[in-house]
């Protein structure tokens, strides 16, 4: 039992990070119509933001929470405006595919830069130590990991659901035609967005750092089981993905203790029955399949 | 007329040439590749079905005709058949749940569905190796008859891989075809028409995964091993490549674009090993500035007159209507 | 008379002058003119380091000595030194070697970490009747049930270690173990290598788990977490990933602090290259088995000085073997008189040697295993290291005739 709890909790800790990444995901598909494959290699360019700002520039794991993330939004930002924003007449895959070939492209140059297995970055020394509590006993540092993107998850969804700025994105996303008309310069937050989510993935990255080993393809699987999660949790919705990503991540732990390679698994089968038994996904609008 | 044949005719003397200018087992994998190539655009350039999942059936056709020759003794063309006819039973339950959605979805499910293949392979260790592979595959025809020698192995195997092309063409070029082009310019318009569209999508999907499955058994028994790597997303991405690069909905697109990409990534092997950003920088290119490849843009230059028995060509988008795909 | 003298002498010049070979020396004829050998490993992965571009550079510095020594001629011919990266993938590294024998007439593969690789390459080799020394992979596979007359096992495997390690770390008192090792054909062999030797030596294994092998997320965290609930009983965790994979769960191990909950860490594979990344002071105190050290006597390290002032590192005992593998292929060849393999085989087998690499040694006909000495170290701590790169201290040395496995336990049948 002690196991299954601990591991449960070891769960939802893994399960933060696919609900950082599929927020991103969500958010940037909810309003942009745009499937960002490059998500997990902007996960890995954030966590590659903290590594290089801590031993260039000296800069603590703290600062590198705000900065690297930002980093990773003014990247996003400028691929947006160069390259997305072309194809956004066409087909919703063309942008799929775009995203796809700048993950092959921007993994690659830092797998050449930085070699395959990755660099080490610690965790910051105010989090070192582990955490004990009856027989729970935790890492200090993932614990952080877990009530930060959290809290992070929370304040997306209030952004987006309780202030006017989230406002004017639901409504540019429903009826863009209408917002125009209504004075509201829709084109402008269109990179505001997609640097916001995208944002969200480097944030994750950072926080990823301490714990997983920084290299090249580290978002390479991570993006493919995002895409489940989002899937699952039903496109476009934001609660949808977040919740999905801590149940699945949970889940998957605990399924683990039993049968470890079932941990990878899990997700897809999951998938399989969502989409068997509800295609729109458990949180997602009923579509027109 | 003559111009074709003439064309038709460099085409057959290049293949027949190709083990002789490069070396066998790569000429082989070009023709093998393009089987597969041309496979993959029966669901992406005519029925506008964008897959991400093809490995599933490529690699598992080649795990399948892999254990086929070496545990069971099955001889050569008849263990790379059967590794269409599983790969086409793979393909009834994973395709038909993934048809359900469209568009980014269904991209999305085949490659989950394809990441799940991954796996299990991954995981029946008893079965496939695991991470180890299957090694040592022996390369026979019936009666014994050796075909270890890869130059012998590409004539025989190029017979076989130049029959599946004709049946792509054919199933394009075909009624059948013509549905599921329309199906690709407007579903639910097809649908108001009175096609069962999911039905003809799924067959469609059936049929371009056996004949991916049938050369994955091809290019399998000419390496002589097989792991992991042909059922990872990266081989999905690869054919991708291919397709985009030589051109969605066309002919010899798909050829031209495995030929290109496999006798680059071979050159390029021994310089450099940043394959991955010349992949990339090549999906980029090809999306933003020619999007009908390579043949795509050639073939008007080349092809003059009435075109009426062509497929349509290369869209300029993977479905007209820009804009949210529901 | 003198005059028959004088052109008896001459003759005997001119026949000299022209090559005539000196006694027990026969020419050497190439079968394609010129010789290659090609080194086949992990470049950019996580054993890049054990083996990587220095193994490379190491095999390039045997074929220089080996001309400086004999003549540049003395092979009868050049000698081509190629490479490539096999991504730790069985299906790059067996077209990468199927490629060097067809197209480049490679007469000798070397190197090849990652078991799964050198099971695969071994099979390539017999197929083409080409050499293959496999110094970097460690599966006792290579020697029974995937053995061929090509495939020589060039420097240790895993009886090697988990004889060493387990009976060691046993007698020192921790009995009761959780193996944790990468699901591919090392791991596999090492778990059941080491769990044999624990059990034979009076110890049990509790519990063993295989992680996944590559592993995308590096996260160990389910097996240290399992770890901690298997105590009391558990005394040691015995890892059995090597290269950066180890490095990752060594630093897991600490983040989670099992040494102090009473969880001791064995590790099956230790290299140079590990306990630099880790620094000594993460593991001091570990006791592991290693085929060689580059400060463990004044032999080897006098070719450890040339190997850093080439490389700027000091050299792992795989790097040492692919230089060993090559010098001792080319002796072959030029006894051999050609580089026909079969004739080079012959040379091989049941050959006994005494070198900087290899102590007592013998290429074992049966199995093509090379059986030498062996050494238990032990990771110094901090205080002891007096110059970079000395972090190992040899505590006993294991003789060739224990250190490797038993005929009696071998089972190989080569075709001939």
């Amino acid at each position: 039992m002690e196991t299954i709890l601990i591991q449960l909790f070891n769960g939802l800790i893994n399960g933060a990070f696919y609900a950082l990444l599929s927020l991103g995901l969500a958010v940037i598909f909810g309003m942009l119509r745009v499937v960002n494959f490059m998500h997990g290699a902007l996960y890995m360019l954030g966590a590659f933001g903290a590594f290089l700002l801590g031993t260039t520039l000296g800069v603590s794991f703290w600062w590198a929470l705000l900065i690297s993330p930002l980093a990773v939004a003014a990247v996003g930002y400028g691929l947006e405006r160069t390259l997305l924003r072309r194809l956004y007449d066409l087909d919703v895959l063309y942008n799929l595919l775009l995203t796809f070939g700048l993950t092959l492209l921007i993994q690659d140059v830092m797998r050449l830069r930085f070699g395959i297995q990755g660099v080490p970055y610690p965790a910051p020394p105010q989090l070192q130590g582990v955490v004990v509590v009856g027989f729970m006993f935790f890492p200090t540092y993932r614990l952080f990991v877990l009530v930060f993107s959290l809290a992070v998850c929370l304040g997306t969804w209030w952004l987006i659901e309780r202030t006017r700025a989230g406002m004017i994105i639901r409504a540019s996303t429903e009826n863009p035609m209408l917002t125009r008309a209504l004075g509201v310069d829709v084109d402008r937050w269109i990179p505001l967005v997609f640097a916001f989510g995208v944002a969200l993935a480097g944030l994750a990255g950072v926080l990823a750092a301490p714990m997983r080993a920084v290299s090249p393809l580290m978002g390479a699987d991570l993006i493919i089981t995002t895409f489940a999660i989002v899937v699952i949790g039903g496109m476009g919705s934001i609660l949808g993905s977040v919740v999905t990503g801590f149940v699945v991540g949970a889940l998957s732990a605990v399924a683990a203790v039993y049968y470890p390679a079932a941990a990878n698994v899990l997700v897809f089968v999951i998938m399989t029955v969502v989409l068997l038994v509800r295609p729109a996904g458990l949180f997602g609008a009923a579509e027109a399949a | 007329m003559m111009r074709r044949a003439l064309g038709w005719a460099a085409l057959a003397a290049v293949a027949l040439a190709l083990p002789w200018i490069m070396y066998p087992v790569l000429a082989t994998d070009i023709v093998t590749w393009g089987l597969f190539a041309a496979a993959f655009d029966i669901l992406l350039g005519y029925t506008g079905l964008l897959s991400f999942g093809q490995a599933a059936y490529f690699g598992g056709g080649a795990y399948a005709a892999a254990l086929l020759a070496q545990r069971a003794g099955v001889p050569f063309p008849l263990n790379a058949l059967a590794a269409g006819l599983i790969a086409a039973v793979m393909a009834v339950p994973l395709m038909g749940l993934a048809i359900r959605r469209r568009g980014i979805y269904f991209a999305m499910i085949t490659l989950a569905f394809a990441e799940m293949v991954f796996y299990v392979i991954n995981e029946w260790r008893s079965l496939t190796g695991g991470e180890n592979g299957v090694q040592g595959i022996p390369r026979v025809a019936p009666g014994g008859f050796s075909l270890t020698s890869p130059l012998v192995y590409y004539y025989a195997a190029l017979p076989l891989a130049v029959l599946g092309l004709l049946l792509c063409w054919r199933i394009v070029r075909s009624p059948f075809g013509r549905v599921l082009l329309a199906i690709r310019e407007n579903e639910v318009r097809t649908e108001m028409l009175g096609y069962p569209v999911g039905r003809y999508k799924l067959i469609a999907a059936v049929l371009s995964c056996a004949i991916s499955g049938f050369a994955g058994g091809l290019w399998v028994i000419n390496h002589g091993f097989v792991a992991l790597d042909a059922v990872h997303w990266s081989t999905s991405g690869l054919v991708l490549t291919m397709v985009l690069l030589g051109g969605i909905g066309t002919r010899l697109g798909p050829l031209a674009g495995a030929a290109l990409v496999l006798y680059l990534r071979d050159f390029l092997s021994t310089w450099t090993d940043a394959w991955g950003v010349v992949t990339g920088l090549i999906f980029i290119a090809v999306i933003l500035i020619f999007r009908r490849g390579i043949v795509g843009t050639l073939e008007p230059l080349l092809v003059r007159g009435p075109t009426a028995d062509r497929a349509s060509p290369a869209p300029a988008g993977l479905s007209p209507q820009g804009g949210p795909v529901p | 008379m003198i005059r028959w003298v004088a052109l008896l002498c001459a003759a005997l010049l001119v026949l000299g002058v022209s090559g005539y070979p000196a006694a027990g020396q026969g020419t050497v004829r190439l079968t394609h003119g010129k010789m290659v050998i090609a080194v086949i490993n992990d470049q950019s992965g996580v054993y890049a380091d054990l083996g990587g571009k220095n193994g490379v550079e190491a095999v390039k510095m045997a074929v220089e000595d080996f001309q400086k020594r004999y003549g540049a001629s003395s092979l009868g011919g050049t000698v081509d030194v190629l490479s490539a990266d096999h991504q730790n993938k069985p299906d790059v590294g067996a077209s990468k070697a199927a490629e060097f024998y067809d197209r480049d007439n490679a007469g000798l593969v070397i190197d090849v970490p990652t078991s799964s690789v050198g099971i695969a390459i071994a099979h390539v080799a017999a197929q083409k009747h080409r050499l293959f020394f496999a110094v970097g992979a460690a599966t006792t596979a290579l020697s029974n049930e995937d053995c061929n007359k090509y495939t020589f096992h060039y420097g240790y495997d895993v009886y090697m270690l988990a004889n060493g390690t387990a009976i060691a770390v046993v007698k020192q008192g921790g009995t009761q173990w959780y193996i944790v090792y990468p699901n591919y054909a090392f791991g596999q062999d090492m778990n059941a290598k080491f769990s044999a030797a624990v059990d034979h030596a009076g110890g049990k294994v509790l519990l063993s788990d295989p992680t996944p092998f590559p592993n995308p997320t590096e996260d160990f965290s389910t097996f240290l977490i399992k770890a901690r609930t298997l105590r009391p009983r558990l005394q040691i965790l015995g890892a059995m990933q090597a290269g950066q994979d180890l490095v990752n769960l060594v630093k897991q191990y600490n983040e989670f602090g099992l040494r102090q909950q009473g969880v001791k860490l064995a590790i099956g594979l230790l290299f140079l290259t590990d306990i630099h990344s880790l620094t000594p002071a993460a593991i001091q105190g570990t006791v592991f088995t290693t085929a060689w050290y580059w400060n463990m006597d004044k032999q080897a390290r006098e070719w450890a000085d040339r190997f850093y002032a080439r490389t700027k590192v000091r050299p792992t005992f795989v790097q040492a073997g692919d230089y060993d593998g090559t010098w001792q292929y080319l002796e072959a060849v030029r006894r051999a008189g050609t580089d026909d393999a079969d004739k080079v085989v012959a040379q091989l087998e049941g050959y006994r040697f005494n070198d900087f690499f290899a102590r007592h040694a013998q290429i074992r006909k049966q199995d093509h295993v090379l059986l030498h000495d062996a050494y238990l170290a032990e990771v110094k701590a901090p205080a002891d290291v007096k110059e970079p790169w000395d972090y190992v201290k040899i505590v006993q040395t294991i003789p060739a005739g224990q250190a490797f496995q038993p005929l009696s336990q071998v089972h190989c049948t080569m075709a001939p």
